[in-house]
């Protein structure tokens, strides 16, 4: 086995191309593994802990752009040189700051985002996905300019989140982020976003995923979103104490389209969550909370605290539809589609034994699930060590996983976007005879994957192929029929693999509590 | 614009980093301008942290402020040609056994071929030394002390040697907070074997002698009949001749010797003085240069000492380092390695006998012309890659690192826009854009002189010192800032 660290100093490319980069040169023949990464401290602490050990890691800086190659053969290495000089020279990234200054004038266009917001006086919104140690100054940058700010960017230091949305709150601006993965303003998608159509419901979310499942689940109902304004995951946490939730439910209040207020947070820290009540209660107008991952708690000084976003989203239908129900009753959300689609007979019976072994694409789903499954008397547990192919699963109950977490994102793309790493984990669990069922989600729309259901639907066939015992799989699909990827086609190409489809998480969650037998029903 | 705003229509975005994330937006129907991202500062967390306090937020904007004033005190500054009289006389500080040289200070031990050349040419010019091997060990003795030029309101080409019976112009500021500035610079000596270069053989001492007793006298004279000569407006009018005024004098020098010429004949001791003083300017299209710089110098003094500002207003080397001043810190060098200068050498000369960048010359860059002009200078745009766009884009590009256009300094190719103005530390930071100078190349053994010219930038390391200490100035200068991060 060779080990080789080469650097090409003096230069950047963005760690998207990057990947994009590291996974062609893993294909090459002989090679183990490849990661090309700009030599941030972060970046070189990362290589570090995947075992490269290389006096030129520490040479490096952040405008220097490390290769690190392991293989079979000093021939492997050569080859990945090569291609690698290939790869990075079809769109030859600046080798030098000055020179890219130079050359992208001639263009005319703008080359900085400073020339950018002068150009654009009437562009409100500034959509940041760069590294996170660079986020901050860039949204910064922004508000200068009295621009709200969409930041994708996570790995945003907390103490950097807070001064931002401090700044907005005293200028009215919103900071959506970082971490935030979906917004919708007045029909424009940002980030994750399904394309559904416009309405009066409107949603201020600290989760990507349960915004998209709650603006999706509203679609199939008729409803429509008027805003979706995203927060960032940890906005309602102590430091941050909620700032962007409260200008957000705030602006919804405001806006005459929206007649009803959903909110999806994860966790929210206890005191910053009994200050948004206060706001919440005040607000004039209907509001429906999804706290992911709690009980829900019923109606609190006319705020619903709703057990799971299915709940939410039926809660903000029924207030629009003019029949408002008491939350209690209910216990499914109001899909047009079938909740289970295309079961096969006798499914939905108990019929399946061994782990549940959830791989999750949505981190906000995947909390979902295991808060139904709970309530369903199937406890669930996050594994500690980060699962891989070919080591045994830890433990013996069932395991709820987020490979969307930034352990199992190291140097790739989210699994959104980028199958390949759950793809092999479906394979390797599903291969498991001790599995019995596994649970995922599939998350269409804008941003995503273009056409995630064959690669998931391969994975699951070759699960099935190297086990004697047959293998339960479920999946809930969160998208819409206006969806580049085809809602349908996406839902289909999954049956005819054999895996049970459902609309939500949770009634994925359910759906697989039912097949396993567990209590029959909720204990919460 | 409000958030309020911002959910009223379908807003337009601007994107940076992941293609992935702008698409649905694109797909939505927003418009959506892409902007490629480069990491601030060069991705270094300290320095973005730095940056991040002193370009963002109410600091940001007292520090946009602060650098505004600088640049209209720049605007403001009226430099005149006052005068001519020996260094002794007028240059405050000037003693007997002091020698001015380009750049930070350095000492004998660190200085480069063509300074030590320069040094020995002017200790046999005064006289204190006979031999050139006397010279060098006297100098090497600490005979003479070795002060920067601008330590003294003085600038000076490549070498930059400002010796006591040199000649001198003097330039005064007559209007504006500089009023009553005075900045000098020797009288350009012209191409081939001279003293700037490193040159110090009997034929430079002989012209520079020449110059000490018949040029420097004559055109004082003249200048006494004529009057002061405003610089300014005479640069404004060279930037429209295709100059540039670092590299490209010619215009200058022409506008120049048109100016002095009725006085020079009407007050030279006789016609054959007058008529080889005036051959001596017209055989140097580099004449006006060792004007421009002190105009420059004149300007950028004005613009000094504004406390919170990031505007740069030296930038100058002495062969060795490179060393940068800022309005807020004056007299405060910011040094690092003066580099090599990418050029083309006259024939029989490579990059091998280069000497690293040299001389106080970069002041005009400093001041918004030289290589920020380019675009004004199409005839010598082979040394920014052979094409009048790419002239345009030196400039251009200039003009992102800058805080002001010159209204005064406009450019025809770019439809009279002024010439890109004061340079803002935090946005060569920011946009890790180094600023362009148009520069000679003097040969790196002592008496050889000019082998080429070139483009050179500064190292980074006076911007990231000159950043770390203006961040820390600030933070400690601007009370207000200080109570709204504990707000």
């Amino acid at each position: 086995m060779t080990e080789e660290i080469f650097l090409e100093r003096g230069c950047y490319y963005d760690s998207a191309r990057l990947m994009a980069v590291a996974r062609e040169l893993r294909v090459v023949s002989g090679v183990v593994d490849a990661e090309v990464m700009m030599g941030t401290a972060m970046n070189r602490a990362l290589l570090a802990d995947t075992g490269f050990s290389n006096a030129n890691l520490d040479a490096a800086g952040p405008m220097d752009l490390i290769v690190a190659v392991r293989a079979g053969s000093a021939q492997a290495i050569v080859a990945v040189r090569t291609k690698l000089a290939t790869l990075l020279s079809g769109r030859e990234a600046a080798s030098s700051a000055s020179s890219a200054g130079l050359r992208s004038g001639e263009s005319g266009g703008p080359v900085t985002l400073l020339d950018a917001l002068t150009a654009h006086p009437a562009a409100a919104l500034v959509s940041i996905a760069v590294p996170g140690a660079y986020a901050a100054f860039v949204a910064h940058r922004a508000l200068d300019a009295g621009r709200s700010v969409f930041l994708f960017s996570d790995n945003v230091p907390i103490a950097d989140e807070v001064e931002l949305k401090r700044r907005a709150v005293g200028a009215g601006l919103l900071v959506m982020g970082p971490d935030c993965g979906t917004a919708i303003l007045a029909g424009v998608g940002l980030g994750f976003a399904n394309r559904v159509p416009r309405g009066p419901v409107g949603i201020v979310g600290a989760s990507g995923t349960g915004t998209q499942e709650v603006s999706c689940i509203l679609a199939h109902a008729g409803v429509g979103i008027s805003h979706a304004i995203g927060t960032g995951s940890r906005d309602l946490s102590h430091d941050v104490g909620g700032l962007m939730t409260e200008m957000g439910v705030n602006l919804l209040a405001a806006d005459v389209m929206t007649e009803v207020v959903v909110v999806v947070a994860k966790h929210p820290h206890a005191d910053v969550a009994a200050r948004l009540h206060a706001v919440f209660a005040a607000l004039g107008k209907p509001v429906s909370v999804r706290y992911l991952g709690e009980a829900g708690r019923g109606v609190i000084d006319g705020v619903t605290y709703t057990d799971s976003l299915d709940e939410a989203a039926a809660v903000a239908a029924a207030h629009v539809q003019g029949k408002a129900r008491r939350p209690a009753e209910v216990t499914q959300a109001p899909v047009s589609r079938d909740a289970v689609i295309g079961s096969s007979p006798g499914s939905g019976q108990p019929s399946v034994t061994g782990r549940l072994i959830g791989l999750f694409g949505g981190g906000s789903l995947a909390a979902e699930a295991a808060h139904v499954l709970a309530c369903h008397g199937l406890p669930t547990s996050t594994p500690q060590a980060v699962l891989r192919a070919g080591r045994p699963l830890p433990g013996d109950g069932h395991l709820i996983v987020d490979t969307g977490d930034d352990v199992y994102t190291v140097g790739r793309p989210h699994p959104m976007i980028d199958q390949i790493a759950r793809c092999e984990l479906i394979r390797a669990v599903g291969g498991d005879p001790d599995v019995g069922l596994v649970l995922l989600d599939l998350v269409l729309g804008d941003g995503s994957h273009p056409d995630p259901a064959p690669e998931i639907a391969e994975a699951v066939r070759e699960a099935g192929r190297t086990r004697a015992t047959p293998l339960a799989v479920v999946c809930s699909v969160c998208g819409t029929t206006a969806d580049p990827q085809g809602l349908r086609r996406q839902e289909h190409v999954l049956h005819e693999a054999g895996i049970e489809v459902t609309a939500t998480a949770a009634q994925a969650a359910t759906l697989a509590s039912r097949l396993l037998g567990a209590g029959a029903g909720r204990k919460a | 614009m409000n958030a309020r705003d911002l959910l009223a229509g379908v807003p337009e975005v601007i994107h940076l980093g992941l293609d992935t994330v702008a698409e649905a937006a694109a797909a939505t129907g927003s418009r959506v301008t892409t902007v490629p991202f480069l990491p601030p500062a060069g991705g270094e967390p300290a320095r973005v942290a730095q940056l991040q306090r002193v370009s963002c937020g109410s600091l940001g904007v007292t520090i946009d402020a602060a650098n505004q004033r600088a640049v209209d005190r720049f605007f403001a500054s009226r430099p005149h040609l006052v005068g001519i009289a020996l260094a002794r006389d007028v240059i405050a500080g000037m003693a007997d056994d002091l020698f001015l040289h380009a750049g930070p200070p350095i000492s004998w031990e660190r200085m480069c071929g063509p300074l030590r050349g320069a040094v020995m040419g002017g200790m046999l010019l005064e006289g204190l030394a006979n031999t050139t091997e006397d010279a060098a060990a006297l100098a090497a003795g600490g005979r003479v002390r070795f002060e920067p030029c601008h330590h003294h309101r003085a600038v000076g080409p490549m070498a930059g040697l400002i010796t006591p019976s040199m000649p001198v112009f003097i330039l005064e500021d007559v209007d504006g907070p500089g009023r009553g500035n005075r900045t000098f610079c020797t009288l350009n000596e012209g191409l081939g074997k001279v003293l700037r270069y490193g040159a110090y053989s009997d034929e430079v001492l002989i012209r520079l002698r020449m110059m000490r007793d018949e040029l420097a006298p004559v055109l004082a004279t003249a200048l006494v009949a004529h009057g002061p000569i405003d610089l300014r407006l005479l640069m404004a009018q060279a930037l429209q001749m295709g100059d540039e005024g670092h590299n490209r004098n010619r215009a200058a020098t022409s506008l120049l010797l048109r100016e002095l010429a009725p006085a020079i004949v009407r007050t030279a001791p006789d016609s054959e003085a007058a008529a080889r003083v005036l051959e001596f300017i017209h055989r140097n299209d580099h004449f006006f240069l060792n004007l421009s710089m002190p105009m420059a110098k004149c300007m950028l003094l004005a613009a000094e000492g504004e406390d919170l500002s990031s505007m740069v207003t030296v930038m100058a080397r002495n062969g060795t380092d490179f060393g940068i001043q800022i309005s807020a810190m004056p007299g405060r060098w910011f040094v690092g390695p003066a580099d090599m200068v990418r050029g083309l050498y006259f024939p029989g000369f490579s990059e091998a006998d280069a000497n690293p960048d040299i001389g106080d010359s970069a002041i005009t860059e400093t001041a918004g012309i030289g290589g920020f002009a380019m675009a004004a200078a199409p005839a010598i745009v082979q040394f920014v890659g052979g094409s009048a766009e790419d002239a345009l884009a030196t400039t251009r590009a200039m003009g992102r690192i800058t805080i002001a256009r010159n209204p005064t300094f406009a450019i025809p190719a770019l439809s009279f826009a002024g010439a890109p103005t004061g340079i803002d530390v935090r946005l060569v930071e920011e946009l890790s854009l180094l600023p362009t100078i148009n520069t000679g190349i003097a040969h790196r053994s002592p008496g050889i002189g000019q082998v080429g010219a070139g483009l050179v930038n500064p190292p980074w390391a006076c911007f990231h010192d000159a950043l770390a200490a203006f961040t820390e100035h600030c933070l400690a200068h601007a009370p207000e800032n200080v109570a709204s991060e504990e707000a």
